[in-house]
């Protein structure tokens, strides 16, 4: 039992105050972003990742803090999507269908009860499969050579986006795109300066973390500019959040199928949570066909996307940590804090850094129970949160995403870099565009071309040796599986009109 | 590079996709070009310039099919709205240029109490929550956080 093994050293590296602290600084920070709408899991998370550099914290506790802050906001999204019918952030979107009309019915408390036991139980069982697969994927992921890990990015740039976004055109564009800026700045292997156009602060390339909050953090501010006069009622009362903890009991299979059918949208490339939470919801309308009362209040409806929601998050950490590829918009800013830590996830990482992976698995066992302890008895103060108004929201938003990046480099450059990529991000939401494939280009790229160099250098030029190995045409294989499979599933969403 | 397409008023929604299609399919044939500087001196199997080529064929492809064939939009911005989110930048982009010339307070005080005017809070909600927001701001970075922030030129020395 390596793992046993493992994971009790983890445990000790987890229970060391400091990392303690953070986590739990991390839950209620994530709890508070994934309630407040607008702030979701991303641009919450890309928003706090200049502050956790700022603290000068390890990468170990740096990690600790914002996984924290990822569970936290998808523990976070239901109170909104429960107590107001707006969604926290986009996972949550599947919670207003049946959490709302429990409110009205005077059920608030028992929904966001019940919501918690199954977010709660979804992300235990997502990071029991992060202990259980992610070492198994690292075995396999060991034999891998550059033109494996070649194929592997474009495994993860043909999948990305598609199933979510709808318009498979549209994401590799931003793929693409992103790709192209990631090569601005100096050519690590001839020191050659490239589309820098003179500007020395591009040398050492497009600051990962500008460039996120801005495409995140800032064009948020941009839609919310559109329609400030939004308020947030709070009417009902909530009640008791006690019997949902019964309630969850009479749940129990719901949660538990939610929690699988998440788990694996989340280990999938380019799937996620709002997937995870989508599908554990209309599968177990389906399932359930006339004992169900969907959409009417039915408690399994608050349930099922909340399992699925939470354990998505937890298996979208899977691939980011054995393989270094993200299957997620949340997971790809983890990735950018780890790069700008000169930390490359991958099979390696688990070799060389046991402390700091099997540490944060440990972080999130106990997470979780933090976050079950403040989303129960606590949730009353946080649904108080919402009424924070709008006006005072977006501009602390703006104004700690400025002083972050600022004092990241102590340039002012890299703020007009964050205004730029405020805007591109912005104009791509427009487009209906998705900026995570332009993250993962902007982030992944580097490393995509290194190991293009490598296998080529190996082959002395010959490009075959991209196809050479069963591996990398199983990789292949795979990725255009998905792409179909994305497209068949876009063609049922349109042909039974759920969406 | 990043941002000419930026400032588009309403349109119908096509047309969105097919400046973004143009722009992007120009922006590939650019940086397909300009790669070709990307020269180096000794011989590799895969030079510079290859990869951003690899990239450019299948971006131009793609902003070109776009460009036929666009698909939806979300609504463009128009009149108010617009100039509100150009008022935003221009205000984000002046305290990026005074930050440093000005010191931190005097530049924050002031970016906080317009952005929050701009979001439609009133003169006294504005100057109230925006000094403190600044306070607050200064001690955790410049205190708690042990970040020193510009200082207001006059008074250093």
């Amino acid at each position: 039992m390596d793992i046993l093994a493992f994971l009790i050293q983890g445990f000790a590296v987890a229970i060391e105050p400091q990392n303690l602290f953070l986590a739990l600084v991390g839950c209620t920070i994530g709890t508070l972003i994934g309630a407040l709408p607008g702030l979701g899991p991303v641009n919450g998370v890309a928003l706090l990742i200049p502050l956790a550099f700022n603290f000068g914290l390890s990468p170990t506790a740096a990690l600790i803090l914002l996984v924290s802050v990822y569970y936290g906001t998808m523990y976070g999204g239901r109170i909104s999507s429960i107590v107001l019918n707006i969604p926290g952030d986009e996972p949550a979107m599947m919670t207003t269908l049946d959490g709302y009309p429990m409110a009205l019915k005077g059920r608030g408390g028992e929904a966001l009860g019940l919501s918690a036991v199954a977010s709660f139980v979804g992300a235990t069982i997502a990071t029991i499969g992060l202990t259980l697969f992610a070492p198994l994927l690292v075995g396999f992921a060991i034999r891998f050579g550059p033109a494996e890990y070649f194929a592997l990015f474009m495994l993860a740039f043909a999948t990305i986006g598609g199933v979510t976004s709808g318009s498979y055109t549209k994401s590799f564009i931003a793929a693409c795109l992103g790709l192209l800026l990631g090569t601005v700045g100096l050519d690590p292997a001839s020191g050659i300066s490239r589309y820098t156009f003179g500007w020395y602060e591009l040398y050492d390339g497009v600051d990962f973390i500008a460039a996120l909050v801005g495409l995140f953090a800032i064009s948020e501010c941009l839609v919310f500019l559109e329609d400030t006069r939004r308020s947030n009622p709070v009417g009902q009362q909530l009640g008791s959040a006690v019997p949902g903890m019964k309630r969850a009991r009479q749940c129990a299979p719901t949660i538990a199928r939610g929690s699988l059918i998440g788990f694996i949208a989340g280990v999938l490339p380019g799937a996620g949570a709002s997937l995870g939470s989508f599908l554990a919801y209309t599968l177990e309308k389906r399932w359930l066909g006339r004992k169900g009362d969907f959409g009417n209040g039915d408690p399994r409806g608050v349930a099922a996307p909340e399992a699925g929601n939470n354990a998505a998050a937890g298996g979208a950490l899977i691939p980011m940590l054995s393989l270094g590829i993200p299957g997620s918009g949340t997971t790809a800013i983890l990735l950018a804090l780890l790069l700008s830590m000169n930390i490359t996830p991958g099979p390696l990482l688990f070799d060389q850094q046991p402390d700091m992976v099997w540490g944060l698995v440990a972080a999130l066992f106990i997470g979780n129970i933090m976050l079950l302890i403040l989303n129960v008895p606590l949730v009353g103060l946080f649904a108080r949160v919402l009424r924070a108004p709008t006006w005072l929201l977006m501009p602390v938003v703006m104004l700690v995403a400025f002083v972050g990046v600022y004092s990241l480099n102590n340039s002012a450059f890299d703020l007009y870099v964050m205004l730029a990529f405020g805007v591109l991000g912005y104009v791509l939401r427009k487009l209906e565009i998705p900026t995570v494939p332009v993250v993962l280009g902007l982030l992944l790229g580097g490393q995509m071309e290194f190991n293009l160099r490598r296998a080529m250098a190996i082959s002395g030029g010959d490009w075959s040796i991209l196809f050479g190995s069963g591996i990398s045409i199983g990789i292949y294989v795979f990725a255009i599986a998905l792409i179909l499979a994305g497209m068949l599933y876009s063609w049922w969403l349109e042909r039974s009109g759920e969406r | 590079m990043i941002s000419q397409e930026s400032e588009k008023p309403s349109q119908p929604p096509a047309l969105g996709d097919r400046i973004a299609g143009a722009v992007l399919a120009v922006l590939a044939l650019a940086a397909w070009w300009y790669s070709h500087t990307f020269v180096t001196g000794f011989l590799q199997p895969v030079g510079p310039g290859v990869f951003p080529r690899l990239v450019c064929v299948p971006l131009g492809v793609l902003s070109i099919y776009l460009l036929c064939r666009p698909g939806i939009n979300q609504r463009w911005p128009k009149g108010a709205v617009l100039l509100r989110q150009l008022g935003l930048l221009v205000l984000l982009g002046g305290y990026a240029g005074f930050l440093e010339p000005w010191g931190f307070l005097p530049s924050t005080l002031l970016c906080s109490v317009l952005l929050i005017r701009l979001f439609d809070a009133s003169w006294r909600q504005a100057l109230i929550s925006g000094a403190v927001l600044t306070i607050v701001l200064y001690l955790l970075f410049e205190f708690a956080l042990g970040i020193p922030l510009p200082d207001i030129p006059m008074l250093s020395d």
